[in-house]
């Protein structure tokens, strides 16, 4: 054990930059939570409104959670939790699987394993970190929450209750790493397996039972398969239930010594679920840069594509029960603010009936997970580019521009799937509600307005990857980040103008105003061809930057 | 004869480190040339900058006569090209990766004399192609661009230290198809830092170091600028026989055997003398390159500025 010191100091030591990165991520987002509260909800009659209309509504309710009452900070909880959950599943299994597997796959496990740390130090380095990590997330917002006046138990249970379920996916991810034989399956599995335990949780949440006074709700007992379930349990304002808290950690004790069971006794870089073997021949696809772009990516691409679908089918199916919502009598006297919400999500100048701005709303999330699928896709060049394979490909009679051109392509056409697929999904998801004419009409117009936004994102990060090709992973996502965060929750969060109008989001078209305005589309649209032509110039007039 | 790659005064900054400093290099038609340097004397940069994947920071550089940074693609479809580290697709099985490379190569025009071909190397280097990418050893992803660039015909084939993770066996595989390259027409241009590689396969040797070219010529050009190491039984032979050997340069005489280094255009008058004493027991170890390489790179051990341009080559 002597070597855990270094081992442990050596996983800081790669992952500080990530780690803060995470941690500010949290803090900013608790506090800009705790802050709308109080600004937008400070009345608690106001909260009282949003809550009873928020009962009626299961769309709300599976993307946030169940509402404990009025208090303040239990308001707050019941907004944002859900969502800091399934960040700190993400955050942990990532962090278990590239500490794990990554390092086995790559080789650096073999050199870790020949000293006196042998096979199980690095494992529990590993678990150190995560769950060191994750208390110190805790810790800190609980600490916000102290900060905006909460009481101590209650802001200590909230910030364990964060710990907790981090720690409970950091054993998912350990697991992962035993069982697949790559990192990306590992991450793959990890990472579906904690957006279950969100879906799960969703699902448990839409269908929990209210309480008598009708502020409150119980999460029905799908909730109770999810770690960020049992996370909401806590309810640290109202209820201060601990005892969820021993359900995270005995999952994660479980996991952490099944891994090590695992561990002990399998081969270095073998996993339990064994490799297929390849093809002998190349089929006839794989013939060029766009065959090649397409085979790397058609699976993180289909998963895309089908998670835009379902998403898509989510909102047209409850969108019905917005219809009927609005029709109830309780839902009348607080409309008024819901449309506000809803607004605020679609766009300045929307308007229209409920429904209408309640799909639009949505939508802007689905133009968010098409930019994000495309910039992967469009960032797949950078990872071909620092592992070598580039150079083989550009060694041959390759130019450049078919090279990146290629994955400019299959970025492009996977931002277009993405939204088709939604509006697809959103259109089968709407058979059976009246007027179905209007629904599909307002339904592609949303997805079309979202478009020129999620390209000019791809291309502004291709020309990110062309100018500065080694920060281009963590440049590039920051810019799908802030676009996301200042232009689609802009409104939301209250974000002064200036800031919401660096994201090309903001400029998207409102489709239920009484006019709607395409110019700024097909500026954005003509920007993003321009930045993508300009890109593929710069690339052929850089150095190849290999590694790092 | 004709020139294929010529380079004068070739550099290469990366930032403040000088990763090539006044290269220059002369690579014949039909001849298999040797690219010699320790690790980070500029071999691989120099290769990439032959291939238009970097761009030379002064000097020229020319390939069949032609810019290899603007005219890149027209080059590539007549250069076959194997780096120092092949890394491969990580979903892509071994067969997979060689008929995409070679595709992209544009040699799949005649599909049966490439599949003939291919199958005729995946069987003489014993390589299974229907793994997947990521489960290959050094070796064998070495075999996969091995194979690839073997399998269809090219003018000029670009080895960057392509030995590197091969056995013996595999080594005697890779000469014995560099032979059938070279009977058709082809130039190599063989990066290494294996002496006894270069010396078996390569005609003419450029040696580098930190940059820039130091020597260049054929072997035996080479070879006489090293000595050849005699030892003989030295019982009864007195010091002022031992002296009068001609040409012989740091004698010693260590126990019962006398040792001694002679130039190598001396030899004749070296064995007359030897023949003379009757000496009896008598070693000639030829001369090897790797004195040479050790002179050029002596005092390098003493500069440890030089190890920075390791980075460089990243």
């Amino acid at each position: 054990m002597s070597t855990f010191p270094t081992l442990l100091w050596l996983r800081f030591r790669r992952d500080r930059v990530q780690i803060a990165v995470w941690i500010l991520l949290f803090v900013v987002l608790e506090v800009i939570a705790h802050a709308a509260v109080t600004e937008t909800y400070g009345d608690e009659a106001e909260r009282e409104g949003v809550i009873r209309l928020v009962i009626l509504t299961p769309a709300i309710l599976m993307l946030r959670g169940t509402p404990q009452g009025t208090q303040p900070d239990a308001f707050q909880y019941f907004l944002l939790f859900g969502f800091l959950g399934l960040m700190a599943g993400l955050m942990s299994t990532f962090l278990a699987v590239r500490h794990s597997r990554a390092d086995e796959e790559s080789g650096r496990s073999e050199l870790i394993g020949s000293t006196e740390a042998g096979r199980i130090t690095p494992l529990l380095a590993t678990t150190s970190e995560g769950v060191i990590l994750n208390v110190v997330i805790g810790a800190l917002v609980g600490g916000v929450a102290l900060a905006y006046g909460a009481e101590p138990l209650g802001a200590l249970l909230h910030g364990a209750a964060l710990a907790a379920v981090g720690i409970a996916y950091l054993g998912v991810g350990l697991a992962c790493a035993q069982i697949m034989r790559t990192s990306r399956g590992a991450n793959g599995l990890a990472s579906a397996i904690v957006t279950l335990g969100y879906l799960l949780r969703a699902f448990g949440d839409a269908t929990g039972t209210v309480q008598p006074d009708g502020l409150s709700m119980e999460a029905g007992w799908a909730s109770w398969l999810s770690p960020i379930g049992w996370g909401q349990a806590v309810a640290p304002y109202t209820h201060q239930n601990a005892w969820p808290l021993l359900l995270c950690l005995g999952l994660a004790g479980v996991l952490l010594a099944v891994s090590i069971a695992l561990q002990s006794s399998r081969d270095l870089d073998s996993g339990i679920i064994p490799e297929r073997s390849g093809r002998l021949h190349a089929p006839r696809t794989l013939a060029g840069p766009l065959g090649l772009a397409w085979r790397l990516l058609r699976n993180p691409v289909i998963g895309w594509v089908v998670g835009g679908a379902l998403f898509g089918a989510f909102l047209g199916a409850v969108g019905q029960s917005v219809i009927d919502l609005i029709d109830s009598p309780e839902a009348q006297q607080v409309a008024g603010a819901v449309s506000q919400t809803l607004a605020a999500l679609t766009g300045p100048g929307a308007e229209g009936t409920m429904i209408d701005l309640f799909t639009t709303g949505l939508f802007a999330l689905v133009g968010a997970l098409a930019a994000i699928a495309g910039v992967q896709a469009v960032m797949h060049a950078r990872q071909d580019e620092a592992g070598g394979t580039a150079e083989i490909v550009l060694a041959a009679p390759v130019s450049r521009l078919r090279w990146f051109g290629s994955y400019l392509v299959v970025g492009a056409a996977t931002v277009a799937a993405v939204l088709v697929f939604a509006v697809a999904g959103a259109v089968l998801g709407l058979i059976g509600s009246p007027d179905v004419g209007d629904r599909v009409s307002i339904v592609a117009q949303a997805g079309l307005a979202q478009l020129p936004a999620a390209l000019l994102i791809v291309a502004v990060v291709a020309l990110v990857f062309a100018i500065v090709p080694r920060l281009s992973i963590g440049l590039g996502w920051a810019v799908v980040l802030a676009a996301v965060v200042f232009g689609q929750l802009g409104g939301l969060f209250g974000f002064p103008d200036w800031l919401r109008d660096v994201s090309p989001f903001t400029h998207t078209p409102v489709v239920t105003a009484a006019e709607v305005d395409w110019t700024a589309a097909w500026a954005m649209l003509a920007i993003a061809v321009a930045g993508g032509a300009l890109s593929l110039v710069l690339l052929r007039r850089r150095d190849l930057a290999l590694g790092g | 004869m004709n020139t294929v790659i010529q380079t004068r005064g070739l550099e290469k900054r990366f930032g403040r480190v000088r990763a090539l400093d006044g290269l220059d290099l002369d690579v014949e038609a039909g001849e298999v040339h040797g690219f010699l340097g320790p690790n980070g004397a500029g071999k691989s940069t120099t290769i990439r900058v032959l291939l238009g994947l970097i761009r030379s920071s002064g000097g020229s550089a020319t390939v069949f006569g032609r810019d290899p940074w603007n005219d890149a693609v027209e080059l590539h479809r007549r250069i076959a090209y194997v780096p120092g580290d092949v890394s491969l697709w990580p979903n892509l099985s071994g067969g997979e990766a060689i008929d995409l490379l070679t595709r992209l190569r544009g040699g799949m025009a005649d599909k049966r004399a490439y599949l003939a071909r291919r199958e005729h190397l995946v069987e003489v280097f014993q390589f299974d192609p229907t793994k997947k990418g990521r489960a290959y050893s050094k070796g064998n992803r070495q075999k996969v661009a091995l194979i690839a660039a073997l399998a269809t015909p090219a003018d000029l084939y670009i080895f960057d230290e392509p030995t590197s993770g091969l056995d013996p066996l595999m080594e005697a595989v890779f000469r014995s198809e560099i032979a059938t390259a070279l009977d058709d027409g082809a130039t190599v241009l063989l990066s290494s830092h294996i002496l006894s590689e270069v010396e078996h396969l390569c005609d003419r040797v450029s040696i580098i170091r930190a940059g820039r070219t130091v020597e260049a010529g054929t072997l035996a050009e080479l070879r006489h600028l090293t000595r050849t190491e005699i030892s003989f039984a030295g019982d009864g032979i007195g010091t002022a026989q031992l002296d009068a050997i001609p040409g012989a340069h740091d004698l010693a005489v260590d126990g019962a055997r006398v040792r001694f280094t002679a130039d190598s255009d001396a030899m004749p008058e070296v064995l007359a003398a030897l023949a003379s004493l009757r000496a009896t027991g008598v070693t000639v170890n030829p001369p090897s390159l790797e004195e040479l390489f050790m002179r050029h790179y002596h005092d390098e051990l003493e500069q440890p500025a030089a190890s920075s341009l390791e980075g460089a080559r990243r």
